[in-house]
Formats: structure tokens, C-alpha cells, sequence
């Protein structure tokens, strides 16, 4: 079987088998997941976006700067350019840190890399990173918003939510976007981080957790047996179908009986879905579930490839909860291996399995966090250095459909305290991650209290250099 | 008489007005765009065609800007695919089309200035007269019918009076009929037996509990900040008590409005030094609901931002104005300058964000809170977990200081040794005055965390080690004493550290369990405490400094400061641009007392041409699922044009004259002909979208209906009102997600009591980060914005959350056990209780057939038809 007929199978049988799609019993008007055309034509048709949580040390992995190196333990100089606490901050007495780990350069691009990132250095030429995006606000319950949602307030729609919400999606059995939660804990910014705004409840993500409930109210009751939910269900289904029978305009009523009969497949099919166990030995390793250290990690990354290969459109997966967040105030020294030992191996194991089957091509990889860190120590745990918040220093880089591999985009000053040139807002980021999935920022809007929101807000600009 | 569909028609007649059509669209576009062919719905015969545009883009050109013009970018080949398909145009034939275009006027500045309708106050239309006059039961059917008429469709029969029974309960108070209710209702043959029905709901204090909640999702209802840690921000609760109270005792509307913009801002223009009630602070929390940033320490902005949003917030609200768009630039569409939003802005401009205690006026809640007070202080103090935590305290203790003893011995001596031995009252090694110096330098060290400071504790305490360590290698024996000196709050840091080696993981837990439960008490009297989450103003000259003026923020930008503007009214209602006349008390003692409040009244004013049309098309919409003006809180250019604006104006007159009240509007929508519809209208087939109301709507009921209604039936819904919220339990598997992080705080909490969880929806804790699941599903998220309509989506975590759920099983099985009291044990006899209950009617024979072959137990019957769209739906 080919590749891509595999995909087709898979999206076709994932429950779809022995019973109507969704999308067949349903109007345009009430199948809202239901495929729209792309604005623009694009490589990329789904996303895996990988969120580390807490603001990843951006010069402790990817940011090279070996003044840092040379001030290490010194007073850091003022930084220029910055306001609020990074300016207050970095005015104080603070020595710089220098990186926890030696950076080298890899692969064909020569990218510098930490040694942290044994695994993912070995990809290195597959991303594009852009450097010294700037966040709204330097905490994190703002800043994850705003990463994750394109506003820095909760109730705006989340850029999965948009982009289901302009393509829909390819599985109707499957939701249209899945989020795949650190076992460890919430967000900080709760369920709203991928909530759908103003836009339908249609859209927003559906939590996944690891385990044997991979969806709120997924069992059954013990005490009831499929057979005897089944025998409910045929009668509520011959109840409800006389019900519209008799009624016209029956579209909201029928999209509810068919919702019950995916329902009660899902309660079969999700469990399987989730079960990682049907993977080769060989898929288990690469993803590092051998690893009690990358296990989790590993399961988050395993299952977004197998969400993405069933068509689900938009893939969240979340690192990092509550005291085990990237939020290395004090002991980045300690704090920071331990972080990358636990994606590392699972991320790069997604980009080499999703490359060796195929839909790397179509699949866009974007890793992101809400906000950079300082290069300078905040003195909060005096004996084990720590770094700051910094809004002004956020690293990002995607891979995948249609980015243009090896590419780099915006440098950051010598101490990577921010841009060295213009700052980069992070709606250019998200008008960016748009355009790779073939939407058009301006034209994915929504009506809502009287304006055409967007994710960009007032508008970002498309990074070309990013794109292949 | 006004013309409704003026923009249209004018915007047309603009387009007619333009240069013909450039030759070349016809030449080389027609082949696929004409009328009979219309390739993607798009026909280039006329201007008004071409603008209209196809399906896949909307509008193909926007008059005056080639740039923003779909028909342009696709020629040019900007935007896929390139037109026409396998054509080349020559540079000239695009600039012709280029030149057209530029020279069409555009129509959004058009509109703006031509959509004069909102602000513009409503003359009472006269009631039309209809044909058949004997369908009318009341004036509102007179406008609808007219309607009706002139488009030849016949209004829909009227409704059964068991469709009438549950569709106005589940209106007015939420809930369905109880079944000795429906039988009052069936069996009263008097004329009246409807109109008594409204009243007796009208006048049932679960009205308010419904009606109250539509309020809440305007005004962005939520009990905590949304971000950072989501804590709460205050007693919300007292605010959503007053909203119920308000609807309930049918507070007039313009009273209402201003109570929520200036409640404690009322001040006498005869006495001086007059205080205002105290109890206006409640209505207030109005102004406090919006997630609340208070994280961030660029105070500038948290401030900028607060203000923007109650600004957006209350235009919207109580103007359907949305001002909020006018925040960084001048409005898009509406006639709203930039300028207006800062001077709207500048009413606001002396609020202090604090809260204020506001004792309970109700003597019995004010016992009952206290009682609850009282008991909880009892089992903070000597309650079985404090207890049980002091035990363990006092258990571990030993363990704990011989743990660290052993820990020392195994490593050379270091500073925590010298500490500990420096807070020993007893040490022989060191004097007091020593002590005492150590412990003021430890205290500033760790205060300020200031470098300058932890170098003289650093010196001061090199010294003192160098003689600890001797004094240690002479006798380690004498000085092991010192870790008797560890403290409680060290045990507590010790057992809560998830890599301890004195303590096990599962003392660990207990010892976290006990303490939060003990945190859940103090969390709880503060909420029942009479403190409410409010605003105050700063008072200004002569009592206080100088406030700085508003200015305008260039790009919205709290960085940017503009030019300075004075307190004021929207141009585009107001018709100028002056400052607004500032209600004064007679000795001008407290001047900043009069800002919101004159603000309020402006709005809560008669002339003012949209409070009211507002706040009638909100009822309106309440009751027929779609309001009048189908964008409620936008009444501009971008919302939807009023389907029926005479009985809009009409309404709005009604509802100032009968004094504001919101019971006499709904008296007067459903004591009509129009409310008492069927949902079926055979007949009526070109109004498909019901844009005639041509029939009730059927809807699918809210989140809450559903959740209570179950409740209710199941005769387990506990009817209390009013308090501080309640915790419904969440589910199982949700359990570890509702942490932030391992160890991290919890986000959900216990009850008092687990009659509590049974509580109606409208009380539950409303957690921005952790709406409950069902709610979410079913369209009832925990609003971060205002929220003026609710979606109505049907999705497979619905079913599974009816299927599944704690709640449709418990209260299946409650429901079950009450119909089998009531029923007996015959089969049929049970059947026809069920559906009696729950979905208020007999049932057929073939569905008696149909239910006694149902192999499942009762309690799964009723879950067959908790779950039907028959109960799921209203009609």
C-alpha cells in the first residue's frame, strides 16, 4: 500500500467503517468540521505544534553567543531597546550566566546547537528558526495566551481553532483538533489556551489525555456492557428518527442522532488510537518510550503523528506543568538538561518518523514557548543561578510543509536579550504559520463584537524568508 | 416613514452612477461569468454583479481600492488561481480595470456616513393595520403580520397547550413543569389559564436565576482573573446575587444600568458631606468582572488595558456600540472617531480598583452567612483535619530533626549548621548580641535579596563559621542539639518537597490533602464574608491630589500619548463633540463622584436613541432565539439589519413607557400570537431562516437547562438561592488535569455539603481555566468576553458526556426510583410515568410497544429519554 493510500485508509476506516461518516448525514451549515478549500495553495495541510511551557532558555539551547561565555559571572550591561522589568531588571546588579552546556554547529547549515540536543542536533537542517520574537507581556499566563491564542486576554479563539475553523477537517470521525496534555498538570492558562473563542464550540480542542480515558466521559459506566448501550441507543435512535420525521427543517436534530452513533464508536475506536503498543519496537525507541525520562513525552509525540496520519487537522502537544514547567528561575545549571533529555528524543524521533513516512511534507512541526529567558541571573535562588522572564528574546523554529529547511530569520543582540534589528511581534509568527497551511490571515476573520477578528489581531507580516 | 433598506438601495444607485463596465471583463471574462454560465457564482454583467462578487471570495472589488480587490489580485495573479484560467490579460487591459475601480467611490466610507438609523431616536410607530385582525392578539402581532401579508405567508397555527406549558417554563424560570403543574396549567379551561401562567412564572424566583444568567454572559461573568494561576478576584458572587434580585423584584432597567455604572455615586445637590449607600458598591462588580491581568508589573498598561476594556464592555453592553473598535484607530465602519473612545474612556477615569465591604441587608442570609463563618473558624481552629495535621506535625517531628541530623553527619559542615546553631537560645558558642545581629542581617538578606545585603550577612557570617567548624570538630556531640531548633514551617517545606528523603511520597500526599482542605476553609469564610468585588472613585481636588487627565493613545498605546480630552458622549448620538456637563453635588466636595454617574443617566435616558431598542431587542432575542436585530450588542454598520425595525421602535417606546420594566415586556412578547406559535409552519416555506417569524423557532436547550432540568426531574435539585458558588464534582478522568502541574494548586475544590454540588447551574464556581466539561461542551464556557449570543453546536462530546456522565447516571437512577414509586412495577404503567415527567405527554401506543421490548432497566429507559431531542429541544 502506498503511503498515501495508507493515509486514506486510515482516514476512511478510523471509524468511519461500517457506519455513516458524520459528514455525510449532515448539511454544510451543520457539519462544521466539514473541508473547505485552502485560501492559498500550500504544502503544509496539518500542524503539530509543540509547546513548551514555563519560556524555554532560548541561549541555553539554539541562540549562540559566545559573548555570554566571555561575561560569564560579570554585571550584566543595561540592556538597550527594553521596558518594563527587563529594563528594570537588567538595570540591577545581575551577572550574566553563561550557557549551561557547549554549543556546536551541525549538520549542512551549521547551525549552532546545544549538546543538550544530542538527537534533535541530527535534524538540525530540517528547521527554520526565527529569532527574537517578541511576546506582549512578560508573564506567563498573558504570554501563553498570546502565543497560543494571539491575545493576551482568555477569549480569544486559539490557532487551532482558527485553522479548523478555515479548513476543517480531513477525519470527521476524529476532532478536527486534538491536544495531547502534560500528564503532569494544566496549562497555566487552563482549558482557554485552546479554546475557540468567539468562534463555535465546534472548534475548540479536545483534551487527550495518556491512559486508558483518552477523552472526558469517553467509558462507559462499569456496570453497563456495550451491548446494553447499544440497545439504548437503537432506541433512542428510533425514537429520535420518528421525532424528525414528523418535524421539517430537521438539520440540528439529525446532526444530534448521528453524533450519538460516532459517539459510541469513538468509545471502541479512541482506546486503539491511543494504544501505542500496536507501533514496531524500532517507532517505540525513536520516540525514547524505552526511557522513563522521555516516556512521556515520547507517548505526546508518538500520538500526534499517529492524529496527524488519521487526518486531524491541528495537533497541540503540550510540555511542562506546574514546578516541572521551563520556568528555570534558579538552577538553570540542573533545571535545563533535564527539560531538553525529555523532549529531545521525542521530538526528533517525530521529525525522522514523520519524514520516513512520508508526510513530513505536508505536515507543519512548529516548537515554540511564551517567551525567552535573560541571559542574566535573577537572583531568586541565590546559590543555583536562575534566568528571567524575557519577552523580548522568544526562539522559535518550524520544519516540515513548505518551510524552507536550514533558514534562519532574525538575530538576536549579542547577549540575545532581544532583536538586534526590529523586533519581531508574534503575530508575524502566526501570519506566518497561516500562510504554511494555505490561510490567508486577512481573509481567515470571523465576526464578532463588531469587528473581523483574526488571530493577527491588527495583521502580522507573512515571514518569507522561512518559506521554501 | 424611514426607509429600512437604505445603505442597499443608495449603495447600489452609487454603483450605477460609475463609469460602465471596462470592456475587457466582458470580452475575456464573460465566457465563464455571465448569467447562464456564473462559474463560482460570479456574473460580470453590472457593477452591482462584480461587486457582489462569487461564492469562494465575497466581494470582488472594493470600491476606490484596486489593492484590496479580489477581481484585481486574481487578475494580476496575487491571489490563486490566475484569471481567467489559461488567458493572459496585456498590461493595459488590467490597468482599465485598475482605473474603474479606483474611481468607484467606496462604499464602506458610503455606509458610514449613510447608516444614520442607530443613533437616531425612534418616533412610535403607528400600530399597521392587518387584513384578518382576529389572528392578532396583540399589537406586537400586528407588526409581524403585516409582514407575514405583504409576503404572503401565513403565521403557523398556534401551539398545543402542552408545547405552550414546556416552552414557557423553560423560558421564564429554566426548568420544565413539575407534573402536578402541567396539570393545573391543562386542566384550567379558562381564557386566562395562559396569562395566569406568565404571571405565576413571573412572579416564581427562579425567573431571576434564568433571566439573571443571560445578564451574566453579557457582562463577561467570572470569579476569577483568568490568568497567571487563575485566582479569584473578589466575591463575585455578591454582584450575580444582585443581578437575580434585580430581575426578579423587576428593578427598572434605567435604574439598573446606572446602578452598575455609578451604584455608590449617587450624591445630594442640597446637602453637603451626603454619604451614598454602601449598597451601591454591589452593582458595581459590573466593572470588575473582565479577566484581570494582575500579574503584570508595567502598571501603566495594566491600568490602560482595564480601562479599554470597561469602556468596550459597557458601550457594547448597554449601547450595542462597539466603541471597542475605535480603541486604536477611528472605527472602520461605524461613525465612531477615535477620539470618542477616549472621551467615553474618561468617565472611567477615577476609578480605584478595590473592594469594599458591604454588609448582608437580608437579616436571615446575613445569620446564615455568619453561622457558616463561625463553623468553618471552629474547624479551622479544632476541626478533624487540623487536628489530624497538628498530629502529624507533631509525629513527624522527631523523624524530621533526625533526618536532617543524619543527613549532616554524612557531609562536612556548612552554613546551615551555623544557622541553626545561631537561632539556639541556649548555644554556648555564641552571645546574644551575635544572634541577635545574625538574625537581623538573615532577615534584610532575604527581604530585599539585594546583593549589598547579602554581603554583610556573608561577611558577618565567614567568621562565625570558621569558629562553628572548630568549635564542631572539638565536639560535634554538644553541638548536634542544633537541629532542635528546626520549626514546623521547616517540617511543612521538608514533606512538601517532592524529592524528600525523610518523608515518604504517600505522607506526602496525606500531609497535602489535610493542608489544602484546611486552605479550602479560609478560602471559603472569605467568601462568605460581606466583602464585594467592587470599584471606588479617587476623590480629587479640593479633598485629593490632582488626577491626570485622559489622553488619547495613539495606536491604543499606553506609551504613546495624544492630545488630552474632557469626559464625554459618542458624536455620532450626541451630534457634538463638547464635554459632558458633569453632575455636581451642591459644595463640589466630591467631584469624581459624578463622572460614571453621569455617564449612567445619559445612557439610562429616554432620549437616548439606543438603550432601550437595545434592551428590548435583548428580551426579544431571549425569547425567539434570534433578536430582532440578529447582532444584539452591534447595532452599526457591520451587525445585521432589524428584520422588523417599526416593532423594534415600537417595542422600545413600550418599554420606556411601562417605566423601564423587563416583566412588562415579556408580558407583552408572549401574550401574543406570534409567541404562541407552532414550530411548524408547512405553509411557509421562503422564509426559511424565519426572518418573518413565520413559526417559534424550535432550540436546542442551553447548557444549564440541561444540567438543572435533569436535576430537577430527578426531584434532586437543590432550590437553594443566592451565596458564595459551589464545586459540582468534576469527572474522575479529569482529576489530574485539574492541577496546575504535579504538586501545583488545585484548581477545582469540596463543598460543604454534597447537597451543594446539586445546587442550579448559575451557581457554580466560575474558573475561567476549568469550566466544567458538560458546560463547555453544550456551549457554556466561563466567559472571558462578553458573551451576547450563545452558539448552539452539536458535537460527539455531547453525547458522550449524556451517555456517559456522572450526572446522567446518578439522576437516571434517582429518576427511576421515583417513577417506580410512583408507577408500581408494571412495565406500561412505568413507561407512561416516564414520559409524563420528562417529556410531559402520553405516550403512543406504538412507543408503549416499543419501550416494553427495551430490554434495559428503568433507569436506562430514562436515560433514553433524557437523551431525545423531544426533551433536548424546546418547541
Amino acid at each position: 500500500m502506498s503511503i498515501r493510500s495508507r493515509r486514506n485508509f486510515l482516514n476512511s476506516s478510523w471509524i468511519g467503517l461500517g457506519g455513516l461518516a458524520l459528514q455525510d448525514m449532515l448539511s454544510a451549515a451543520d457539519a462544521p468540521l466539514s473541508l473547505k478549500p485552502a485560501h492559498i495553495p500550500a504544502k503544509a495541510k496539518r500542524c503539530i505544534f509543540l509547546f513548551m511551557e514555563g519560556g524555554v532558555s532560548q541561549m541555553d539551547l539554539f541562540d549562540y553567543k559566545p559573548a555570554l561565555v566571555k561575561l560569564a559571572g560579570k554585571q550584566m550591561p543595561k540592556a538597550e531597546g527594553t521596558v518594563g522589568e527587563i529594563a528594570t531588571f537588567s538595570a540591577a546588579p545581575n551577572r550574566v550566566i553563561p550557557p549551561v552546556a557547549p554549543m556546536r554547529q551541525h549538520g549542512q547549515s551549521g547551525r549552532y546547537i546545544t549538546d543538550l540536543m544530542p538527537h534533535l542536533a541530527k535534524q538540525v537542517d530540517e528547521l527554520a528558526f526565527v529569532h527574537g520574537i517578541k511576546v506582549d507581556n512578560n508573564h506567563h499566563g498573558p504570554a501563553v495566551y498570546h502565543t497560543l491564542t494571539g491575545n493576551q486576554f482568555p477569549g480569544s479563539a486559539s490557532i487551532g481553532a482558527w485553522v479548523t475553523y478555515g479548513l476543517g477537517t480531513e477525519n470527521q470521525d476524529l476532532p478536527g483538533f486534538v491536544v495531547l496534555g502534560d500528564p503532569r498538570g494544566s496549562t497555566i492558562g487552563g482549558n482557554g489556551v485552546w479554546g475557540n473563542g468567539y468562534l463555535p464550540a465546534a472548534y475548540q480542542g479536545t483534551l487527550f489525555r495518556n491512559g486508558d480515558t483518552p477523552i472526558v466521559d469517553l467509558h462507559r459506566p462499569g456496570n453497563i456492557t456495550a451491548k446494553q448501550q447499544r440497545e439504548e441507543l437503537d432506541l433512542l435512535k428510533w425514537m429520535n428518527e420518528k421525532h424528525s420525521a414528523a418535524r421539517s427543517n430537521t438539520g440540528d436534530l439529525d446532526g444530534r442522532i448521528a453524533t450519538y452513533e460516532l459517539a459510541f464508536r469513538m468509545q471502541s475506536k479512541a482506546p486503539e488510537l491511543v494504544d501505542v503498543k500496536s507501533e514496531s519496537e524500532a517507532t517505540r525507541q525513536m520516540y525514547g518510550l524505552d526511557d522513563p525520562m522521555t516516556e512521556s513525552f515520547g507517548r505526546q509525540c508518538l500520538l500526534a503523528r499517529r492524529m496527524v496520519e488519521r487526518g486531524v487537522r491541528y495537533v497541540l502537544a503540550l510540555h511542562g506543568a506546574g514546578g516541572d514547567r521551563w520556568d528555570d528561575h534558579g538552577d538553570v545549571a540542573g533545571r535545563v538538561p533535564k527539560h531538553c533529555k525529555e523532549v529531545d528524543k521525542p521530538v526528533a524521533g517525530l521529525l525522522a518518523d514523520l519524514k520516513a513516512r512520508g508526510l513530513l511534507d505536508e505536515t507543519l512541526v512548529v516548537w515554540a514557548s511564551e517567551m525567552g529567558r535573560t541571559p542574566f541571573d535573577n537572583n531568586l535562588v541565590t546559590d543555583k543561578p536562575g534566568r528571567d522572564h524575557n519577552q523580548y528574546g522568544l526562539c522559535m523554529w518550524m520544519a516540515g510543509g513548505g518551510v524552507k529547511a536550514g533558514a534562519t530569520y532574525g538575530e538576536t543582540d549579542e547577549l540575545s536579550v532581544r532583536a538586534a534589528g526590529n523586533p519581531i511581534p508574534l503575530r508575524d509568527v502566526h501570519a506566518t504559520l497561516l500562510r504554511l497551511l494555505g490561510l490567508d490571515q486577512d481573509r481567515l476573520t470571523y465576526l464578532h463584537a463588531g469587528r473581523y477578528k483574526k488571530l493577527t489581531d491588527i495583521g502580522g507580516s507573512v515571514i518569507k524568508q522561512i518559506i521554501a | 416613514m424611514r426607509k429600512w433598506p437604505y445603505l442597499v438601495v443608495t449603495g447600489f444607485a452609487i454603483l450605477a452612477q460609475a463609469a460602465p463596465v471596462p470592456a475587457v471583463l466582458t470580452a475575456k471574462c464573460a465566457a465563464c461569468h455571465s448569467e447562464k454560465t456564473k462559474a463560482s457564482d460570479f456574473v460580470v454583467t453590472d457593477a452591482a454583479s462584480i461587486r457582489k462578487g462569487g461564492k469562494k471570495h465575497g466581494m470582488a472589488v472594493v470600491g476606490g481600492h484596486p489593492e484590496k480587490s479580489p477581481l484585481l489580485l486574481m487578475m494580476k495573479g496575487e491571489m490563486s488561481p490566475r484569471m481567467p484560467l489559461g488567458g493572459e490579460l496585456t498590461a493595459e487591459e488590467i490597468a482599465s480595470v485598475e482605473a474603474w475601480v479606483k474611481a468607484m467611490p467606496d462604499e464602506r466610507q458610503q455606509a458610514k456616513a449613510e447608516w444614520r438609523w442607530p443613533y437616531e431616536k425612534p418616533v412610535k410607530p403607528a400600530i399597521p393595520a392587518i387584513p384578518d385582525a382576529k389572528l392578532a392578539k396583540s399589537a406586537v402581532d400586528h407588526f409581524v403580520l403585516a409582514k407575514l401579508n405583504a409576503a404572503h405567508v401565513p403565521p403557523a397555527p398556534p401551539a398545543s397547550k402542552r408545547t405552550l406549558a414546556r416552552r414557557v417554563y423553560f423560558d421564564l424560570i429554566g426548568l420544565p413543569p413539575s407534573p402536578s403543574e402541567l396539570d393545573t396549567f391543562l386542566s384550567d379551561n379558562s381564557d386566562k389559564a395562559y396569562e395566569k401562567l406568565i404571571e405565576k412564572l413571573l412572579a416564581d424566583p427562579r425567573y431571576g436565576e434564568r433571566w439573571g444568567r443571560h445578564w451574566l454572559d453579557l457582562v463577561r461573568y467570572g470569579e476569577t482573573s483568568g490568568l497567571e494561576g487563575d485566582g479569584a478576584i473578589g466575591n463575585a458572587w455578591r454582584y450575580r446575587d444582585w443581578v437575580v434580585d434585580a430581575f426578579n423584584k423587576d428593578l427598572p432597567y434605567d435604574k439598573f444600568v446606572v446602578q452598575q455604572l455609578a451604584g455608590a455615586d449617587e450624591h445630594s445637590k442640597t446637602r453637603n458631606n451626603y454619604q451614598p449607600d454602601v449598597q451601591g458598591h454591589v452593582p458595581l462588580g459590573f466593572l470588575r468582572l473582565a479577566p484581570w491581568d494582575r500579574s503584570n508589573l508595567v502598571a501603566d498598561e495594566v491600568r490602560q488595558n482595564y480601562l479599554s476594556e470597561v469602556t468596550a464592555t459597557t458601550s457594547s453592553v448597554f449601547l450595542g456600540l462597539t466603541l471597542g473598535c475605535a480603541r486604536c484607530h477611528d472605527h472602520k465602519y461605524d461613525p465612531i472617531p477615535q477620539k470618542d473612545f477616549y472621551r467615553f474612556q474618561a468617565f472611567f477615569n477615577a476609578i480605584q480598583v478595590e473592594n469594599v465591604d458591604v454588609p448582608y441587608k437580608d437579616e436571615a442570609f446575613k445569620e446564615r452567612a455568619e453561622a457558616r463563618i463561625k463553623d468553618l473558624q471552629t474547624r479551622l481552629k479544632e476541626g478533624p483535619e487540623k487536628k489530624a495535621l497538628e498530629k502529624m506535625e507533631t509525629d513527624l517531628m522527631p523523624r524530621f530533626r533526625e533526618g536532617r541530623r543524619t543527613a549532616a553527619a554524612a557531609r562536612p559542615v556548612n552554613m546551615e549548621d551555623l544557622r541553626l546553631e545561631m537561632r539556639r537560645k541556649d548555644t554556648a558558642l555564641f552571645t546574644l548580641a551575635e544572634r541577635q545581629r545574625h538574625a537581623q542581617l538573615r532577615e534584610d538578606a532575604d527581604r530585599t535579596l539585594d546583593a549589598e545585603e547579602k554581603k554583610a550577612l556573608d561577611d558577618f557570617e565567614a567568621p562565625m563559621l570558621k569558629r562553628f567548624k572548630e568549635a564542631h570538630e572539638k565536639d560535634p556531640a554538644s553541638l548536634a542539639k542544633r537541629f532542635d531548633v528546626l520549626s514546623v514551617e521547616e517540617l511543612r517545606s521538608e514533606i512538601n518537597r517532592q524529592t524528600s528523603k525523610i518523608f515518604t511520597a504517600a505522607e506526602r500526599d496525606k500531609f497535602r490533602e489535610l493542608s489544602e482542605t484546611l486552605d479550602t476553609y479560609r478560602r471559603r469564610i472569605g467568601r462568605w464574608q460581606p466583602n464585594a468585588l467592587t470599584v471606588k472613585n479617587v476623590s480629587g481636588p479640593p479633598n485629593g491630589p490632582f488626577i491626570a487627565p485622559t489622553r488619547l493613545l495613539v495606536r491604543g498605546d499606553y506609551r504613546q500619548p495624544g492630545e488630552e480630552v474632557e469626559a464625554g458622549f459618542p458624536t455620532a448620538i450626541a451630534g457634538k463633540a463638547e464635554p459632558a456637563v458633569i453632575e455636581q453635588d451642591r459644595y463640589r466636595q466630591y467631584p469624581t463622584r459624578g463622572w460614571r454617574l453621569t455617564l449612567g443617566k445619559w445612557i439610562a435616558n429616554k432620549d437616548n436613541p439606543l438603550t432601550a431598542r437595545v434592551m428590548a431587542n435583548r428580551i426579544w432575542q431571549h425569547h425567539f432565539g434570534t433578536g430582532i436585530v440578529a447582532t444584539p450588542s452591534d447595532f452599526g454598520i457591520n451587525g445585521e439589519r432589524p428584520t422588523h425595525p417599526e416593532l423594534l421602535d415600537w417595542l422600545s417606546h413600550e418599554f420606556i413607557e411601562s417605566g423601564w420594566s423587563v416583566k412588562a415586556m415579556h408580558r407583552l412578547i408572549m401574550n401574543s400570537a406570534t409567541y404562541r406559535q407552532t414550530s411548524e409552519n408547512p405553509a411557509a416555506a421562503k422564509d426559511s431562516e424565519n426572518k418573518l417569524i413565520s413559526r417559534f423557532p424550535r432550540r436546542r436547550l442551553q447548557a444549564e437547562e440541561i444540567r438543572d432540568g435533569i436535576l430537577y426531574l430527578s426531584n434532586r435539585l437543590n432550590p437553594e438561592q443566592g451565596g458564595p458558588s459551589v464545586f459540582p464534582a468534576l469527572p474522575a478522568d479529569l482529576a489530574d488535569f485539574a492541577r496546575y502541574g504535579r504538586g501545583g494548586a488545585a484548581m477545582w475544590e469540596t463543598n460543604d455539603s454534597e447537597a451543594d454540588m446539586r445546587r442550579r447551574s448559575i451557581y457554580t464556581f466560575q474558573r475561567r481555566s476549568m469550566p466544567l466539561p458538560m458546560m463547555a461542551a453544550f456551549d457554556a464556557p466561563v466567559f472571558s468576553e462578553s458573551c451576547d449570543r450563545r452558539s448552539a453546536t452539536t458535537t460527539p462530546l455531547q453525547a458522550l458526556s449524556l451517555m456517559n456522565g456522572n450526572l446522567i447516571h446518578e439522576e437516571s437512577q434517582h429518576l427511576a426510583a421515583l417513577i417506580a414509586k410512583e408507577a408500581g412495577d408494571a412495565k406500561p404503567s412505568q413507561i407512561r410515568t416516564a414520559f409524563q415527567r420528562i417529556l410531559h405527554r402520553a405516550p403512543t401506543p406504538a412507543e408503549t410497544d416499543r419501550f416494553a421490548s427495551f430490554p434495559g432497566s428503568l433507569d436506562a429507559l430514562c436515560r433514553v429519554l433524557l437523551n431525545s431531542n423531544e426533551f433536548l429541544f424546546v418547541e
